[in-house]
Order: C-alpha cells, then sequence, then structure tokens
C-alpha cells in the first residue's frame, strides 16, 4: 500500500509520485485505497476506476493462516511492478453470489502488465508481462497467465484461462495464436535495449516497461 | 496476425532457396538467377504472406548463420497441456484418448468459450453449517451466451467427471451403455455370429437394426469401426505362420498367400511388395456399417419445417462438433477443450535445436532460444511529423498525433526509419527500395540515405556515462520544434549507442486516376485501364519493401579459428577477424491511404 508522499515540491504535475516510483493520476477514481496494493513504478492514469472499495468481507483462507495478517485491512485490489493502467479504465475485483450474500474475491495483477484504455478488468488473476488492448473486456473470474497478448476490443468471458504464450481475440475470446519466441525481448538484447531512441520508443510489448512508465510524467 | 501501423516484417526466403535449388541444372538457369537478382520482393505477391513475419517470430540458426521462419524449422513436441485446467497429459494418454481434455474442461458449441459446472438446486438459505452448498443435479452452461446442458436435456449426478458421465448420457438424457460395456456386447453378438452364422443373418435383418429411431452415436459406430479393422490388420499381419497362436484361415487370402509365399522364396519379396493383402470390408452393424435410413433424411427435412433455418447450425459450430452429422440445435454436444502443446524447435537444415521451453507447464522460461532479434537490426518506422503518442491514451482523445491509417496520396510525407543493432559490433548497413511500390497503387518511396553505420551494442552505462546529457538532448531534437533539423539528403538524421535513423520520404499515390488526365491513352484504353484500376481489398496499405544489407567486422568464432589456423598453417590467429554480411527483405507498413482529397 503506499500513500502519496506528501514532502513532494511539485504537486502541479498530472501524477503524484510515490516513494515507490508509482505514478497515479490525480484524475484517477480511486476507492477504498487501503485496500489497494501497488508494486512500484506503477502507473494509474487519469480516469481510471480502482475499485478497492469492493474488499472480500471474510477473511481469505490464505491470510488466516498467516498469523500476523489478521488486522490488516483485506487487500482487494494487488497490482505489481511497472505495470501500467491506462486512461479510462476499470478496474473492478470480480464477485459471486454465494449462499445468499455478494462475495468479492482479491484480484492480482503481476508485474510489466499493459492494460489499454478503456478497458474493464475483472479477472482474478493476470500474471506478468501481458499485453492487453484497448477496449477490451475481461469478465470476472478470467486467469490470464504469463506472456499473453490481448488483441483490442476482445471480451473475455467469465472463467476462461488463457494459458501463457497466447495471442487471444474476438467476442467471445479465442486462442487465435501464439506469441512468438521473442516476445517481450528489447532489440538491443540485454540491459534496457534501444534506450529512449529506436522507432522513438524504449519498450516492446511484453517486455520491461520501466522505460514506459519513465516516460509518463 | 493484425498489427497496427506501422509496422514491420521480416522476409524469411527459405522457400526461394529451397525451390530454386533443385532448378539449378536446367538450361534456363542463369537467366533466371539473374532475373532473381533483379527482381525485388513484391509485399503484394500471394506467396509473400506466407514469408513475412514480425521480427518477434524469427529464430536465428547460429551455424546456418540464417533467419529460421516458422516454415523452416521442424516442432518436436515436448508434452500436452490442457490450456483451461493446464493439467498435463501423459503422451499415452493422447494415443488411446485422443488430444481433448478428460476432465472437467468443455467448450461451448454455440459460442467455444469455456463452461462452467454448476448447480441445479436453488441457493440454500445461508445456514451456520458450512456444506459447500454443493448439492443436487448438475449442469455445464456457458458464461457468455448462457447456452447449458439442460438446453440438450443433459444433467450430470456429480459435479466431477463430467466426461465420463457425458459419455453416458445421449441428449435428452437417455442413459446409454459405455464404450467398456458396448464393446463386451458387441464381442456377445460377435461371438454369437460366429456360433450360428444364420442366426446372425436373420439378426442383422431384425426389424429393430434396419429402422434404428436414430443413428447411431458416433463413438460406437467408430468403436465397431475401430474393432473391426484391428482384426482384419492382424489378420494381415505378416506374422510367423507356424505361430500356435494364429489358426490358419484358408478363407483369408492373406494367410493362404503367406502360406504360398513359405513354399516360393523367391516371389516372395516382390509379391509383397506390389501387392497389400486386399482387405474386406464392413458389412454387418456390429461391424460398423451404416445401413441408409430414408427416415433419418425424412425427420431432418421435418425438423428444418417445423423450427426453421434458426434451428440449424453454422458451418462453425458444425465444424467444432466431434460428430460430423450434427445438423441441429437439439444435437449439440459440449465440446471438450482440444489440449495444447508445448514445443522445441529445430533448424531443417542443420537440426540445431533453435528453442527448447522448460518442459514444466507453468514455467516460461527457455533452455535454448536463439532469436532472431538478438542477430538482425530491428527496423522501427514512425511518422517524423509527430511526437511518439502515449500509449496509454485513447486513440480519439490523442488526436494530436499522426493519422497512419489516413495518409494523404500526393503528398510528401517523411518517416523516420530507425534500425537498431543487436550486435557487439558496428555495422554497415546498406538500403535499398524500389521506386516506386509495386501494385496498383503506386507510391514513390526515397530513402534519404541508404547508406550509413550503426554503432555496436556495448554496454548500456558507457553510453549513459559518457554522453548521457548530450543524448537527451538529441531524442529531444526529434521533437518537432525550433531545433528540428532540416531533412537533408545523404545524411543521416539521429543516431545514438547503437540505433541510426534515417528519414524516408514517402509521396503515396493516388487510389483513382485523376480524372481529366487518362495518360494519353485513347478512350478505349482508358476504360480498360480503368477496369484494371478496380482496388481490391488492402490495396489501398501502403507497404514498402527495403531491402537491408549489413556488413560487419567479427571476432572469429573459436571453432572457426582454428579451424582457418589448421588450413593455413597460422598459429596465431588471435583477435583475428572476420567479415560477415547479411542481407535480407522488410516490408515496412507504414499506413492506409484514404480515398478522396
Amino acid at each position: 500500500m503506499s500513500r502519496p508522499a506528501t514532502r513532494k515540491a511539485a504537486p502541479k504535475g498530472e501524477y503524484i509520485e510515490t516513494d515507490s516510483g508509482n505514478k497515479v493520476s490525480r484524475r484517477a477514481a480511486i476507492t477504498g485505497t487501503a485496500n489497494i496494493t501497488l508494486g512500484g513504478r506503477t502507473v494509474i492514469s487519469a480516469d481510471v476506476h480502482l475499485r478497492g472499495d469492493l474488499h472480500p468481507s471474510r477473511p481469505a483462507p490464505s491470510s488466516s493462516n498467516n498469523g500476523p495478517a489478521r488486522d490488516a485491512p483485506p487487500t482487494s485490489i494487488s497490482i505489481g511492478r511497472c505495470t501500467v493502467v491506462s486512461a479510462g479504465c476499470v478496474v473492478r475485483p470480480p464477485s459471486r453470489v454465494s449462499r445468499g450474500a455478494v462475495h468479492y474475491y482479491p484480484m492480482k495483477i503481476g508485474d510489466n502488465v499493459f492494460i489499454g484504455p478503456n478497458t474493464t478488468i475483472s479477472a482474478i488473476s493476470i500474471s506478468s508481462h501481458v499485453h492487453i488492448g484497448a477496449g477490451c473486456v475481461i469478465h470476472p473470474f478470467a486467469i490470464i497467465k504469463d506472456n499473453v497478448k490481448i488483441l483490442p476490443n476482445t471480451v473475455v468471458p467469465a472463467h476462461m484461462v488463457i494459458p501463457s504464450g497466447s495471442v487471444v481475440a474476438g467476442r467471445p475470446a479465442r486462442v487465435v495464436g501464439e506469441v512468438g519466441e521473442g516476445w517481450g525481448v528489447s532489440a538491443g538484447g540485454a540491459g534496457g535495449g534501444a534506450l529512449g531512441g529506436a522507432g522513438g520508443q524504449g519498450w516492446v510489448e511484453g517486455g520491461d516497461l520501466r522505460e514506459l512508465v519513465r516516460g509518463i510524467r | 496476425m493484425a498489427q497496427p501501423f506501422p509496422y514491420t516484417y521480416y522476409s524469411c526466403d527459405c522457400y526461394d532457396s529451397a525451390t530454386l535449388a533443385p532448378t539449378s541444372k536446367r538450361a534456363s538457369h542463369p537467366a533466371r538467377a539473374e532475373e532473381e537478382d533483379e527482381r525485388t520482393f513484391d509485399p503484394r505477391n500471394p506467396r509473400s504472406n506466407y514469408s513475412l513475419y514480425p521480427l518477434e517470430h524469427l529464430l536465428y540458426c547460429e551455424d546456418c548463420r540464417q533467419i529460421r521462419c516458422p516454415r523452416c524449422v521442424s516442432e518436436e513436441t515436448l508434452n500436452w497441456f490442457c490450456p483451461s485446467c493446464l493439467f498435463e497429459v501423459p503422451s499415452s494418454m493422447i494415443k488411446s484418448e485422443g488430444n481433448r481434455c478428460t476432465r472437467n474442461c468443455y467448450n461451448c458449441p454455440i459460442c467455444t468459450s469455456s463452461m462452467t459446472v454448476s448447480s441445479l438446486e436453488p441457493p440454500k438459505v445461508p445456514t451456520a453449517d458450512d456444506t459447500g452448498g454443493l448439492a443436487g443435479p448438475f449442469f455445464l452452461s456457458c458464461p457468455y451466451c448462457h447456452w447449458s446442458t439442460l438446453d440438450i436435456g443433459i444433467e450430470f449426478e456429480k459435479h466431477t467427471g463430467i466426461t465420463q458421465q457425458l459419455a453416458r448420457i445421449r441428449n435428452g438424457g437417455k442413459v446409454v451403455p459405455t464404450p467398456k460395456e458396448r464393446e463386451k456386447e458387441r464381442d456377445k453378438k460377435r461371438d454369437a455370429e460366429a456360433r450360428d452364422e444364420s442366426v446372425a443373418k436373420a439378426d442383422e435383418l431384425s426389424p429393430e437394426d434396419l429402422n434404428p429411431s436414430e443413428p447411431p452415436p458416433q463413438e460406437e459406430l467408430f468403436s465397431n469401426l475401430f474393432a473391426f479393422y484391428k482384426s482384419q490388420l492382424s489378420l494381415a499381419a505378416p506374422s510367423n505362420p507356424f505361430s500356435p497362436h494364429h489358426d490358419i484361415n484358408f478363407s483369408s487370402p492373406s494367410s493362404f498367400s503367406r502360406i504360398m509365399n513359405l513354399y516360393s522364396s523367391t516371389s516372395s519379396k516382390k509379391q509383397k511388395k506390389d501387392k497389400p493383402a486386399p482387405m474386406r470390408e464392413a458389412c454387418s452393424i456390429t461391424e460398423g456399417l451404416v445401413p441408409y435410413n430414408p427416415s433419418l433424411d425424412a425427420a431432418a427435412v421435418e425438423a428444418l419445417k417445423t423450427h426453421g433455418w434458426s434451428h440449424t447450425l453454422s458451418p462453425t459450430q458444425k465444424l467444432h462438433q466431434t460428430s460430423p452429422n450434427t445438423r441441429f440445435i437439439n444435437e449439440l454436444r459440449p465440446i471438450p477443450t482440444l489440449l495444447r502443446t508445448k514445443r522445441g524447435k529445430r533448424c531443417r537444415t542443420c537440426r540445431h535445436i533453435l528453442s527448447k521451453p522448460e518442459s514444466k507447464i507453468t514455467s516460461t522460461r527457455y533452455k535454448i532460444k536463439l532469436l532472431g532479434l538478438n542477430h538482425i537490426p530491428r527496423l522501427s518506422v514512425r511518422a517524423l511529423s509527430s511526437p511518439i503518442p502515449l500509449p496509454t491514451m485513447a486513440a480519439s482523445t490523442g488526436s494530436q498525433g499522426f493519422d497512419y491509417a489516413r495518409l494523404s496520396p500526393g503528398l510528401p510525407t517523411h518517416f523516420l526509419l530507425t534500425l537498431s543493432n543487436p550486435l557487439f559490433d558496428p555495422i554497415r548497413i546498406t538500403l535499398a527500395t524500389p521506386s516506386t511500390t509495386a501494385g496498383k497503387v503506386q507510391s514513390r518511396v526515397t530513402i534519404m540515405c541508404p547508406q550509413f553505420e550503426v554503432g555496436a551494442n556495448t554496454d548500456v552505462w558507457d553510453d549513459a556515462l559518457s554522453s548521457g546529457l548530450t543524448k537527451r538532448g538529441a531524442t529531444a531534437s526529434t521533437d518537432p520544434g525550433s531545433g528540428t533539423p532540416q531533412v537533408e539528403a545523404g545524411k543521416i538524421w539521429d543516431r545514438g549507442r547503437n540505433w541510426t535513423s534515417v528519414i524516408l520520404e514517402v509521396v503515396p499515390g493516388f487510389l483513382k486516376p485523376i480524372p481529366g488526365f487518362d495518360f494519353g491513352l485513347g478512350g478505349e484504353l482508358a476504360k480498360k485501364v480503368d477496369d484494371e484500376h478496380e482496388l481490391d481489398e488492402d490495396d489501398d496499405v501502403l507497404e514498402i519493401p527495403v531491402f537491408v544489407r549489413i556488413e560487419y567486422e567479427s571476432e572469429v568464432a573459436a571453432e572457426d579459428r582454428a579451424a582457418a589456423g589448421a588450413e593455413h598453417g597460422r598459429a596465431g590467429a588471435a583477435g583475428g577477424k572476420e567479415k560477415r554480411e547479411e542481407a535480407f527483405w522488410c516490408v515496412l507498413g507504414v499506413g492506409r491511404i484514404v480515398g478522396g482529397p
């Protein structure tokens, strides 16, 4: 959980940068901040709606096993490092009705995930190095594994499992191909590659998004 | 795979080089070779579709020193797994059960999304005792289109082992015997037939068999045929005639010929080769024969009459069904999920492994991965006139960005072509492109600086420490503003540690010939030109073929050096440099030309 750093002297920018390097837009609508975890260097763009208030009502079995997590507020959205949530996205933890009551489940988004503009996400888990195009809808309880590319305007149905290395498109989503072996490897080989230069972008889809995060300000 | 503009595809010439080799003996070859040299790569050629790949999909064989595309690698399956439950399926199971998941993974026959098991029991009043609420009959339902197995009248008793349960239930809920039971029954029947041939004849013509209310299910048909041909094969198999387990049957032509072969050793081999033993066809229902049943056709016509078009399936839905005879919605079955594979790749010429993923299903790492993008320069293109739009903004809001889908014809447009070098040696680049693009819409293309150098891919920190500040300034200068350098022929635009960018000037062609300007042709001829000018789909896409040739000097690899040393008798070849060169075609998709002015 990251609180905006108060000692930052320049408050007039679009983004509030936290100690761990998270950039959160001033125009983002975030509810239930106590239940949201950002991993660091993560970007939350303008008009993003993070529904942290929809948290699990009963303690999750995993947290009850670990003693110290008793008093901590329940996590509803946890986002990894260098993940970019683009403008106009809605991130909403999945819910289902069980025994007469609505239960919300914590959702997890991994590292280096790019979520395109105007996408709605209710997946239970999104692993790392995933590229989600613009205008997608990911229905509740979908599981997206590593190295997946979701083409723009895809609708991923509820409970779908997308295995790693797939390219997914369509309404409803189906696996239309595989990402190549070079998925997420930037051109310059090791070490950041084409720093700020090549073609104007130092990042590739599914790769390390640090350069992209650095460029957003 | 559709990619947004601008994109770069790399051409792998594996097909051309493979087809050219056999023709080399022909007399016309020299002419052909010349032609080959002169020919420019045409991205509109139908064959080009199959040789163009994005850089991420290319591998590189270090022994052949060539790019390897998905067409020129051979794949070997490491393991099978279900994409839905992510369980590995052993290969023995693949052979016996087929390439579908045998757990609870099913896809919707209507919309292909994965189905979930739900309980039919209404949600109970919340009580204190936590029994899990898993009671009552279950059904498979599609979360996307809300089709469920209740639509075909199937309910399950348990929420696990759906495959076994589904195998026993016909549409409508009728319980049928399992394959094992069926097999037993078939064996019994066959035994009965064998015991009394005349009874079998009568049995075949029994009214129940001749006039079944519905065709036998596909699985039963298959297992019947499978058993029949298996028995035929075992009869035809050239096993040891003296084997005590084999009863010699003189009515079978294969065993007869085998016995004959025992006595004529000279002709036996020849005979075996050119004449496979004839095999009997299935001739009874227990053997898998399906007699034509006119009542079924009548029933189908009747169903069409009463339920109409919406009752039938689309071709894709039909193809997804395991049974080829499915015609109507009420005959649908949930589709068991197709398995996926994890595959390693080898070079087809030298059999070296190019990529090998770790065999664990959950692992995404590779043991071996020889990527094309670590060996050949990456070409990226973007419009010069605009800053890079942030991908986090929706396309509509970022309207100040360059619209690649709307190139105006006749207007010179500048693109920035950047080559970045993944190699640890500086490379010399020579670019070439046909001055006008092929196809119906002819656009003029000029590369302002076709020959230049790209620096080596050295350590990032060297660059950052030596010229960190100047580099930032250099990138800033590419932005439009007061400090914009002029577009100048023969000069590179900008360069960095391991990248160089040059300007590409494109004058997009006109989609339609300009009215009133008929190229000085007569009316009829002009009309013909007009007809030819009828645009096909995607003829307005501007794709530029670029020939890239790279030259560099590299350290001689250790084994090569040893070989060279042995050849030339030189001992101290250390630090020897070797000149290398590589060339390939690329296609830059820069955008779509708009129609009218």
